[in-house]
């Protein structure tokens, strides 16, 4: 079974004092104190794909859109057991919203005989959620978001566990090939040593810029978005705790109704 | 303004609150406000969505008993193609993401997800997303269109008392063909005893301030009545009041529920870098100098063991 | 993974070791562990077994505390077989979620605690008394380079650890420099959990870092920082020392005034970095001597036999099956019998064991555990 899994390098913003600062031009931000890692979701799309491997045999594709830093994550899930690897890079493709985004994977999947193509559920920069439900649309495959558990039925379906609100699976028969987003906690991520990424490193990344994709220029960037994020600004958020003032059962009070607003019971 | 359809979710026998959650929202923005529920035997739905729309269009099929997200889609782009709303608000559920992507690029009109506002401007809306985990928000421009789709963020809009009384019409399921390509097959619950604290969303956690093993009872029933697993720091976990994989910590689980109260714990820099990525963090605990109120978003100073059963009294009377 | 014959046997000196039991008769975590390190020097002459030997969880509980290797007549190292071991897991990839995210991190941030590189030197806010911590250029020049330590830098509990040795630099008119954003982890972790690709990348780093400055010496907060830089790092040639061994010398130089009094009976704990692998027992001893109005008495085992707190090792990221009794604890009940108020340390990761220790133990009224760098902020 051929599968094809995306990823993206993010920020690391997964501590709560990762500051995030808005750049001059509003649309951007600060880039220079952060740290890049692979998105998290798409941490355990990897995982799924390598153990879809090692259960059924095939090849694993590695796709990623950006710049050459980001090599480091494509490195990293070819250590992990990626056979092959393609990253979109250039500078046209940034601002790229998610359509454009998925066109941008469509054109890197068109030589590639794939069974199933796994995406992250979210990233954690910007958090749409969306790119593998609009592929799927722009492939003509099926598709099912926030899938947990995977299995293959036979060569032609799988059977595909969706985590739904409140950890309650929704069981899914879908054909192939088809379009998977992976949600987080489905596997436990293996660990690609220092010395495994840097033997993955021998493994040729076939880079595409826009003329290997055969887009035009509005098809791709802000140009061939069709939502575009224009400007960042700055939420008001308390720094420190609030506390609940009062005797025991006033406090356990106002926590109580707080909790409800929140819709947390 | 021209309609505004507003995807109704319902699953296994319950209409979730995240259609009110949007009635009211597309209310607030004018327009026609018409409901669209996709189900099987869903007529007490339809009436108490009445009560927020102007009109609540049913399509009743067997088809549609569970959700599927090709069914959803096929009949969505005959009912949206024919009726040409302005704006389509879906909740951004596990239901919502399955579908606003694929739904939008088949009609070929913008969309976007996890809105957490919307406003009209004229017959365009303006959209407030979060990025970077909620650290700054960022506007959406969308594309000029007849038709917009925008997933919306649970709970970010209150549901409104109602007040309207929309005419319900049921409609033919214009899904021809059968789907086949994507079927649903059962509902499973998460299996009773088998804990994975590391995909809870909700946690109530215990540390030292417990002092004995004879106030777990109390811990518990907390939990019980919130819907939450328990977890603790290492000291619980060391002194055997909970099993090792409930520990969360720097060398134990890391966790992200929608809701960490942390009862009774410190707060040690090692225990925090397991639960940082939550949501909500409440914490309770005598010390008012306790590190945990570093990083909680509220705080109650006071011996737990007084005020969990104050919450517990609460929690009872707030669930009737 | 294939293991070419004979690799451990020449790699660890397998065949020298006589399986007299020393090793085993010392170790610490025998109290608590069916670790026996005697047993693993004898099976890994086994090529055959590595990878069995390998699975073993027991492997892990191993502290490195390096007592084996003190005790050993032939002058082997039996952890290091363990680690050699761990080492083909962490290869494969094969390891415990919580030894991933940390070296991940360490690798991503720099750190092995998930927090941001770029908040390495918030630390420095708000020292008493001083306005501003020198922190060097590239090219500058200072008697004194400062490594910090990653715990100490984001851990809120060790913080003032950095905070008072900076007092004591400041009050000492040492010419000394921090390295700021860009210091890393020592890669001393990284390697104690296996992974020696890692550990040989902040081998590089720093020492090409460390090399960016002209100083004289470099002087750590951490006894692991200070074992690794001193002896484990290929070609760094700046002489290494641990702060007790700067602070013995200022104190010594009458370069350093402790005036102020702390009335306690004070026992120090020897870090086993400190003290097991690198022979430094004098100096805290000496510095806590010149402390006004301390009392110090000794543990039984002590020095040499210092009974380890479980902290290194990368002992803070994978825990022991076991749910014996943690040696720290014993370490405290230790403290209780002689009587002492204050258990003094040198090293980031004692003081955090040891003080969780104490609590579960229920004696914070009794008694505290203070870095010797938090008493001389006391007396200064």
């Amino acid at each position: 079974m051929n599968i094809v899994v995306c990823v993206k390098q993010v920020p690391d913003t997964s501590d709560p004092d990762t500051e995030v600062h808005i750049d001059s031009s509003g649309k951007g931000v600060d880039q220079s104190k952060f740290s890049f890692v692979i998105n998290d979701a798409d941490n355990f799309a990897v995982e799924e794909a390598i153990l879809l491997k090692e259960k059924h045999g095939g090849e694993v594709t590695v796709i990623n859109i950006g710049p050459e830093g980001a090599n480091q994550v494509i490195r990293m899930a070819l250590a992990k057991g990626g056979d092959g690897a393609i990253r979109l890079g250039d500078d046209k493709f940034a601002y790229s919203d998610v359509v454009a985004t998925a066109r941008l994977l469509q054109s890197a999947l068109k030589d590639i005989q794939y069974d199933l193509v796994l995406t992250g559920c979210l990233a954690s920069d910007d958090g749409y959620g969306a790119v593998g439900v609009t592929l799927a649309q722009i492939l003509g495959v099926p598709h099912a978001a926030y899938a947990k558990t995977v299995e293959v039925v036979d060569d032609k379906k799988l059977k595909v566990g969706r985590e739904l609100e409140g950890g309650l699976m929704e069981m899914n028969e879908i054909e192939l090939p088809c379009v998977l987003t992976i949600q987080t906690g489905g596997n436990e991520p293996r660990y690609a040593s220092f010395k495994g990424i840097r033997e993955a490193s021998k493994k040729e990344i076939k880079v595409m810029d826009l003329a290997a994709t055969g887009l035009a220029e509005d098809q791709v960037g802000e140009a061939g978005s069709v939502a575009v994020m224009t400007e960042y600004s700055v939420p008001e958020v308390g720094e420190l705790a609030e506390m609940l003032e009062g005797d025991p059962a006033e406090t356990a009070g106002k926590l109580g109704n707080i909790l409800k607003e929140k819709g947390l019971v | 303004m021209s309609d505004i359809f507003v995807l109704a979710e319902h699953r296994q026998g319950e209409l979730r609150e995240v259609t009110l959650e949007l009635l009211t929202l597309a209310g607030e923005l004018g327009g026609n406000v018409v409901a669209v529920l996709l189900g099987s035997g869903v007529d007490d739905f339809a009436t108490k969505i009445a009560g927020y729309a102007d009109k609540v269009m049913v399509v009743d099929d067997p088809m549609f008993a569970n959700f599927n997200a090709m069914a959803y889609q096929a009949a969505l782009v005959e009912l949206i193609k024919k009726d040409k709303p302005g704006l389509v608000l879906v909740g951004n559920t596990s239901q919502g993401v399955d579908l606003v992507g694929s739904l939008a690029v088949e009609l070929e009109v913008p969309f976007t997800t996890d809105a957490v506002a919307v406003s009209m401007e004229g017959d365009k809306p303006v959209v407030t997303r979060q990025y970077y985990g909620g650290k700054i928000n960022g506007t959406i421009n969308f594309k000029d269109a007849d038709t917009y789709v925008v997933g919306v963020r649970e709970a970010a809009i209150p549901a409104g008392e109602g007040g309207k009384s929309g005419e319900v019409t049921k409609v033919d399921n214009p899904v021809t063909a059968e789907i086949t390509a994507r079927k649903f097959l059962e509902y499973v619950e998460a299996a009773i005893g088998d804990v994975d604290i590391t995909q809870s969303t909700l946690l109530v956690s215990i540390g030292r301030g417990i002092r004995e093993d004879k106030n777990m009872p109390m811990i518990e029933e907390l939990a019980g009545l919130m819907g939450a697993d328990i977890s603790g720091s290492r000291a619980v976990v060391d002194a055997g009041w909970l099993p090792t994989d409930r520990q969360v910590g720097i060398s134990g689980k890391t966790v992200k529920p929608k809701l960490y109260l942390a009862l009774g714990i410190s707060g040690a820099f090692q225990h925090v870098t397991g639960m940082k990525g939550s949501d909500l963090i409440v914490a309770v605990n005598k010390d008012p100098d306790a590190p945990i109120f570093q990083y909680a978003d509220f705080g109650i100073v006071n011996d737990l063991l007084k005020v969990v059963p104050a919450l517990i009294d609460k929690l009872k009377e707030i669930k009737g | 993974m294939s293991i070419e014959h004979g690799v451990f046997v020449e790699k660890y000196d397998l065949l020298g070791c006589i399986q007299c039991g020393r090793c085993t008769g010392g170790c610490p975590v025998t109290a608590r562990t069916p670790l026996n390190v005697r047993r693993f020097v004898y099976d890994a002459v086994d090529d055959d077994r590595l990878e069995a030997l390998s699975e073993q969880p027991e492997i892990w509980d191993c502290t490195t505390c390096n007592t084996c290797a003190i005790r050993c007549p032939k002058g082997l190292e039996p952890f290091e077989v363990l680690l050699g071991l761990r080492a083909m897991r962490a290869e494969e990839g094969n390891i415990e979620p919580t030894a991933r995210d940390a070296l991940e991190s360490m690798f991503n941030n720099g750190n092995p605690w998930g927090k941001p590189a770029a908040k390495r030197v918030d630390w420095m806010e708000g020292i008493e008394g001083v306005d501003k911590v020198r922190i060097l250029e590239p090219g500058e020049k200072a008697d004194v380079l400062i490594h910090t330590c990653c715990t100490a830098v984001y851990d809120p509990r060790i913080m003032p650890l950095a905070k008072n040795l900076v007092r004591v630099l400041e009050a000492a008119g040492v010419d000394y420099g921090f390295i700021g954003v860009d210091e890393k982890h020592c890669g001393s972790e990284a390697r104690r959990l296996g992974e020696e690709g890692l550990f040989e990348y902040f081998d590089e780093e720093n020492t090409e870092l460390f090399g960016s400055y002209e100083v004289n010496r470099l002087v750590t907060l951490s006894p692991h920082c200070f074992n690794t830089f001193k002896n484990e790092y290929t070609n760094l040639s700046i002489p290494v020392q641990h702060y007790t061994q700067l602070v013995a010398e200022l104190i010594e130089d009458k370069k350093l005034k402790l005036s102020k009094e702390i009335g306690s009976q004070v026992v120090f704990h020897d870090p086993c970095y400190l003290g097991k692998k690198n022979l430094v027992f004098d100096e805290p001893r000496y510095i806590l001597g010149q402390i006004p109005g301390i009392e110090t008495a000794e543990f039984f085992r002590s020095k040499e036999r210092s009974l380890c707190c479980e902290g290194g090792g990368g002992k803070m990221w994978v825990e022991s099956e076991s749910k014996e009794q943690r040696l720290a604890e014993t370490r405290i009940a230790d403290a209780e019998a002689l009587g002492a108020k204050i258990v003094a340390v040198a090293c980031p990761f004692c003081l955090l064991t040891l003080e969780d220790a104490l609590k579960a133990r229920g004696l914070e009224e009794e008694m505290r555990v203070a870095d010797i760098l938090e008493l001389l902020g006391e007396s200064l």
